[in-house]
Parts: structure tokens; sequence; C-alpha cells
């Protein structure tokens, strides 16, 4: 009896009945021993001790410091460090550019990581699962071609991606409106794309998603790839039809594929500097594409105000943080991974 | 028995693990106090480098010492400063002067100015430069340096143009030397207008009529894009202060409430608007990038005019029209009843070379300075660039060639003392927010009253807010 327990002290363990070889080990003398051997001691300096520390040093105590600066008034050029309290999160509440911003922020983590998971998804059912209905279940005719060009767009950086659209929406020589007014749409002459409130805002979000759906493509089509063939067949058999069984199946076996795609676009969403920085540096006609990253980026660089910058970076921290939370919930309250038979 | 026991024993992963984040969390709080005092250990100078100071070597620069300037790397490149760097070293035999290149002079020096060890010498430009008012505390006094004679004997001040250490004067405070005399003037094609017959215009309602013969050829009047829509920022700043003089200008600056609902710069705001109205401005800036928006300009002539600072000549000369004969006019008053006459000119001295105190060779720093000042780095400094230094009397009559350095010579030359800048725009930091408005207000998106608005609230924040030092102005 006393011998069940998976670490009981010693005399039981070498009384015990039927315990394998292994665990009895666990609580013997010789697994004391065996604790402080070389090897044993440069295992955990190789593989917790120093990325542990490189942890501390690069992820934990940035954060930390910035929590800390972010009640400071630092100018970020000098070495006086001046604390204020919580004053610079007043002042954020106070500060409509930044408000402004964090609404910006907010849309594009709403609208983009649905858009874009959306697209992937139903492109990734068309070339896996969504093809002729007789025979084997297969994607469409040349989904291998699809799978390729879709992929495309991720291999550029963002950064190019960028400049290559701010050229296509050039209101005057851009590829764009060429096209527009090519047919005969004669209204998009000289039309500001990037310049007029009312589709800065989108054109943004559509390179964003245009850059990324290749990448969650291939993620959901890898996600797919892993359902045995037979459970689309018998569900065939059954009557389902495409729409059906990407509804009751695929989407219910790739749950947790959808939920990581779904927290990394969105802190991609959240941030998009790189893409803004391309596309609208001022932050875009009337704010209107002013994003959080941006806001502190020239708050700190050009304002100089770097403790103020940093309360900032802690607002857009505690909106991640809550966006994953958020996402977490969602998947949770709405089936969570027990309707999936493991 | 089942249960105490293994509780009592298990040293498990998970637990290690917490007990791993717990010291990690407290290694991080000591970390932090480490760091955040790190700093302030060497904030007194290291500058302990000084040799004797005489007429030849004013600063005391000590024997076989190193200079590192970090300068800018924009239209003007960086070869004029090496050229100076070598001079340096020539008159100072043993002593050696490094140069680098940095496009991003905050993000790149931030940290030397946390630590304590910044460069001797900067050139503190382009859109990523440090905030003046950021640092101005950190800077060496540089009057010694225009006190002090050139390589050729000649008191430095007495060589340069009048007002150019203005624009670097803080508080009294001498900090910041601006090298480069930037002329700011509405250009045209010289050619272009004396094909059609055109003349330059003088006020704002003698450029609406010029707006309308140009439509007749199928052209606009004015352009922008969307980085520099603040250029038509700066052109109505200086009209405002030539029409209602120098009170204008001192409104501004010290940041007064309703200072842009002054007169003076409500007529400007009109007569743009007017002009706005009527459909001379090619559409589409907002969404164009400025240096495409400037090629419509100088290579296409869309447009006619272009607001903008003299480097203009240098940043599209791949893409100017053969023939085009870039000229500058002074900016366009309201009426001719104007506080100044239309001769005066927005002009300042750009591109701020600053030695910051704490570097390890103040002296070298100011002695790096003494070599661009003299006549050799100057000249070769406007021949190389088409851009003028605050030395004067350096370019000879054909501009080098260059039209656009005749005019602005000859800009000068008729402006006599009426020349005037102001600092507020830079000085705050203020620039990307009113670009959002300019963008709006140049597309046709707002009125007047809604400009004038966004930019008072602007100026209303800055002044409001206690974190931002003032510089008054008098």
């Amino acid at each position: 009896m006393t011998a069940v327990g998976p670490v009981a002290p010693v005399e039981g363990a070498a009384a015990g009945v039927g315990l394998r070889h292994g665990l009895r080990q666990l609580g013997s003398p010789r697994w004391r021993k065996r604790n402080l051997t070389f090897d044993r001691i440069s295992f955990f300096a190789v593989f917790l001790v120093v990325p542990l520390a490189a942890y501390i040093a690069f992820v934990v105590s940035p954060f930390v410091q910035a929590a800390y600066f972010s009640l400071t008034s630092w100018t970020g050029f000098s070495a006086d460090i001046p604390f204020v309290g919580l004053s610079n999160y007043t002042k954020l509440l106070d500060d409509d550019i930044f408000l402004k911003a964090v609404g910006n922020s907010v849309v594009l983590a709403l609208v983009l990581p649905t858009v874009t998971l959306v697209l992937a998804m139903f492109f990734a059912t068309l070339v896996t699962v969504g093809g002729s209905s007789r025979g084997n279940v297969r994607g469409l005719a040349g989904s291998s071609f699809y799978r390729i060009v879709s992929f495309f767009p991720y291999v550029v950086p963002a950064i190019v991606i960028g400049l290559i659209w701010s050229q296509i929406y050039d209101p005057n020589s851009g590829l764009l409106n060429g096209i527009l007014t090519k047919v005969g749409l004669d209204q998009f002459q000289s039309f500001a794309w990037l310049g007029e409130v009312g589709t800065a805002k989108l054109a943004v979000m559509f390179v964003i998603v245009w850059g990324l759906v290749g990448f969650y493509l291939v993620l959901f089509i890898a996600a797919i790839k892993g359902i045995p063939a037979e459970v689309f067949e018998a569900a065939r058999v059954d009557g389902a039809g495409r729409f059906r069984s990407t509804i009751s199946i695929t989407i219910p076996l790739v749950r947790d594929n959808i939920q990581t795609a779904y927290i990394y676009m969105g802190i991609l969403a959240l941030d998009a500097f790189v893409y803004m920085a391309a596309l609208e540096p001022g932050g875009g006609p009337e704010n209107s594409t002013l994003v959080i990253s941006q806001r502190l980026f020239t708050t700190a660089f050009t304002q100089g105000q770097f403790g103020y910058a940093c309360a900032m970076g802690v607002v857009l921290a505690v909106i991640t943080l809550a966006y994953a939370g958020l996402v977490f919930l969602v998947i949770r309250l709405t089936g969570g991974r027990d309707e999936v038979a493991e | 028995m089942n249960n105490p026991v293994p509780t009592l024993r298990s040293f498990d992963r998970r637990n290690f693990l917490r007990g791993g984040l717990a010291a990690a969390a407290l290694a991080a709080t000591g970390g932090l106090a480490g760091c955040a005092t790190s700093g302030t250990g060497s904030t007194t100078p290291s500058n302990t480098a000084t040799g004797a100071a005489s007429a030849d070597n004013p600063f005391g620069l000590a024997a076989n010492s190193s200079t590192e300037a970090v300068i800018f790397k924009g239209g003007y490149g960086i070869e004029y400063a090496e050229f100076a760097g070598k001079a340096m070293q020539t008159k100072n035999a043993g002593s050696t002067v490094k140069v680098s290149p940095a496009t991003n002079i905050a993000q790149t020096l931030q940290p030397r100015f946390v630590a304590g060890n910044p460069p001797d010498v900067i050139d503190n430009s382009g859109a990523g430069l440090i905030g003046i008012n950021t640092i101005r505390d950190q800077l060496a006094d540089l009057t010694d340096v225009i006190n002090a004679n050139n390589y050729e004997g000649t008191k430095i001040a007495d060589t340069l143009y009048p007002g150019v250490t203005a624009p670097g004067t803080f508080d009294g405070k001498f900090v910041q030397l601006n090298y480069v005399l930037t002329v700011y003037a509405l250009w045209y094609s010289a050619s272009l207008f004396e094909q059609n017959g055109w003349t330059v215009p003088k006020t704002y309602d003698e450029m609406y009529e010029l707006g309308g013969q140009a439509k007749a050829k199928g052209k606009y009047l004015l352009g922008w894009g969307k980085e520099a829509a603040t250029y038509y920022q700066t052109m109505a700043i200086a009209s405002a202060i030539k029409q209602g003089g120098n009170d204008v200008r001192l409104a501004l600056e010290n940041l007064k409430p309703d200072c842009w609902s002054m007169p003076a710069v409500q007529s400007v705001f009109t007569g743009l608007k007017k002009i706005i109205d009527a459909g001379y401005v090619k559409p589409g800036g907002a969404g164009t990038v400025f240096t495409a928006a400037q090629a419509q300009w100088s290579n296409d002539e869309d447009f006619l005019l272009y607001p903008s600072g003299g480097w203009i000549e240098n940043e599209m000369k791949d893409q100017t029209k053969d023939g085009f004969k870039m000229t500058g006019a002074p900016e366009p008053t309201v009426d001719s009843s104007s506080a100044m006459p239309w001769e005066a000119l927005h002009s300042t001295a750009g591109e701020g070379y600053i030695v910051p105190a704490q570097g390890k060779n103040v002296a070298g720093g100011k002695e790096f300075l003494r070599a661009m000042l003299s006549k050799d780095a100057a000249t070769n400094f406007a021949k190389t660039t088409f851009s003028s230094s605050i030395v004067k009397g350096l370019i000879p009559e054909d501009g080098f060639g260059s039209t656009a350095l005749q005019s602005q010579v000859k800009m000068l030359d008729a402006a006599g003392t009426n020349v005037f800048t102001w600092n507020f725009v830079d000085l705050y930091g203020t620039n990307t927010d009113q670009l959002v408005l300019w963008n709006t207000f140049l597309q046709g998106g707002s009125d007047v009253a809604t400009l004038t608005k966004g930019l008072q609230s602007i100026t209303d924040k800055i002044a409001a807010d206690d974190s931002v030092k003032k510089v008054p102005v008098s």
C-alpha cells in the first residue's frame, strides 16, 4: 500500500509490488547521487540556467524597466530620471491623439485576424478538400500551384510590401488608379487612397491581409492535411456538402491552430508598425491610420519623452494581454477542445 | 499516507520552475535598480585630455588626441565633413579625427547620451534628429568657437552671415552651430515662366490669378506630397510674419493663446483657401510620396510653384528637367501694405552641429567646427553641395553653375537685414501633428476655421504641458 505513491520512501519502494523499475529508481539513493553528477549539472546549466538567464536579461528585465520608466519623466537622453508617479497615465487619458491611436489599433485587432483567417480557411479548404466530389477527397485542380503562389507575399519582407503598395496606391502614377481610369472610372483620377479619411484605413488593412493570408493558408493546409481523409469521406457518404464539412468537420478539428493563428495575427495587428511606417508614416489623414506603436515611436524619439512613451508601451502590452485572454475565453466558451474526441 | 508523503517530498519540476521565476523576479528588480542608477555615476565630464590653450590652439586641444564626429548622412553626404576632418588633422599634426555617418541620429546616439559617452561632435539633423530641447542642458557653449580665429587668422564671427547664431541660441546660451545657410522660398522654373510670359506672384491675389493662367495651359499652380504638407505651413507662417510684422512671429514662438487667429495669419489662410477651392492645387498630394510630388513639379512641370528650402535643387538633382532653371522667389505677402517688404526673407541656418559637454574630447569637437568654418572646408562645402554654408562671400557670381544658388545669393542681398526665422515647430516637435491638418486642408477637406482650431489646439497642448521646457523668445 505504501508503494502506490510515485515518490514513496525508499523502504516502501523496495518492498513494493508491481512498481515499474524507473519509478523505484526515482526514490532511491542512487538517484540522489546522480543528481550531482557533472552530466546533470551541465545539463541544467545549458538547458535551464542559460535560457532562463537570457530570458530574464532580454525579456523580463526590459519589461520591468519599461514599467518603471513609465512612472518617470525621463527624456531618454540623460541619466537624470525624475520619478513622477502615475502622472503619465493620467496624461494619456487626456491625450486625444493617443486615444485615437488606441481606437485604430483596436479596430485593426478586431478586423484583421477575422478577415485574414476566414480568407485563409476558405482557400485552405478549397485547395485541400474542396475539389471534385467524385473519387478521392482532394483539392481543386492546380491546387499546388495556388498554394505556392499564395505564399509569395509572405516571402517578401513587410517593409518592402509596404513600399510596393505605396507606389501602387500613388494617386497620379499608381497602378491602381491607372487601371481604374483605364476602364472608365474617371472619378479615380488622382484619387488619394492613402490620403482620404474614407479609404486610408481600408487600404492599409487590405495590404496587411494581402501580405499575410498566404502564411495562414499554409498553416491551415498543414492542419487540414492532418485530418484523416476517411472522416471527410464518411461525411460525404452521409450527404454533407463542402460548406457543411468545413463547418462541422474541418473547423472543429483544427480549432487549436485557429486559436494560435488568431493570437499571432492579433498581436501583429496591434503592432502593425512596419506596414504603417511604409504606407502612412504620418499617421494618415486625420490620424485615421495612426497606431499605438507609431505614436510611441514619435513620442520617444522626436519629442524626447521616453517616460511618456513607456507608459504608452505598457498600455499596449496590457491591451495585447487582454486580447489574448479574450481569444482564449471565446475559444473556451464556444466549445473548446473537449468537443473533439481525441 | 498516500497524500502527505509526496507533498512533503515533491520538489518537482513545476515547483522548481516556480522558484526559478520568483528568483527571476527578484533578480530583475535588483537589476533594475542597478540600471536606473548606472548612468548617474558617469555624469561628471571625463574630458581630461586638454592641452595648453594658445592663439593657434584656442581650445587647448591635447597633442595626439583623437576626436569622434558623427555626421548625419542625408542630402549633403558626409564627404564635406571628412574634408574638414582632414584639414583639422593637417593643422594639428598627430591628432586623429574619426568621421562616421548616421542616418537616424536620435536612435543611434540615445544610448550613448544615457551612458555619458557621446561623440565629441554631432551633426544633429535629418528626420530622426534629437529634439534640441531634450538635450540642450548637456551641450557645451560654442561662443568661444566663433570668437576664435579661423585657419586663415580671421575671427570666425566676422566671416559669418548675420543672425546665423540665433537659431542655435537658447535662453542666451549658444549651443548649436547651424552650418548650412538655408533660404526658404517659392521655387519655379525660370525658363517655363519666360516661355509663357508669366511673372512671379508677390501676393496671394496674384498667385490666384496665375493659377487661372496655369489652368488655361492645363497645369496646376501648386502641389504637395504627404510627408511635406507642412512646407505650406512654413510658407504661410513666413507670409503672415511679413504681413503682420514681428509681433506675429513672437506670438507664435511663445505659444500665445489664439496666436493662429491673428488677422495676418488668417488672411494668409484665406488666400490659400481661395486657391485650393478654385482647384489650382494638384489633387492627390495626401497620398503621394513627397519626392514623387516634387518630381511632378521639377520633371513633369505639372504645377508651377513649390515652397521649399534651398536644399530642393540638390534633392531633385536627378529628377529635374533639362533647362529647368530652378529659381527662388521670396514668399508672397497678403497685399502691398505689408509690415515687411516682399523682399524680406525667411532664412535660417540649418544642419545643427553640437558638442556634448560630456564628450571625451570637447576641445576636439570645437576644433573640428573651427576647421569646418575655415575657408577651405567652407568653400569645398559650397562647391560640392551647391549650398551655402554660414561663411559668407565664398560663392562666385555664377553660383558654381547653379541657378538656384545664384538666386539664393541674390535674394539674401535684396533682403538685407529683413531676414527672419522661427523655431517653435522644430523645438517642440509638433510637425508630425501639424502635417495631418495640412494634408486635409490642402486637399480641400477642411476650412480655415478647422485648420486654425487644430493648429491652436496643438499649440495650447504644448503650452499647457509642464513637462515640456519652454524657450521664451523676444
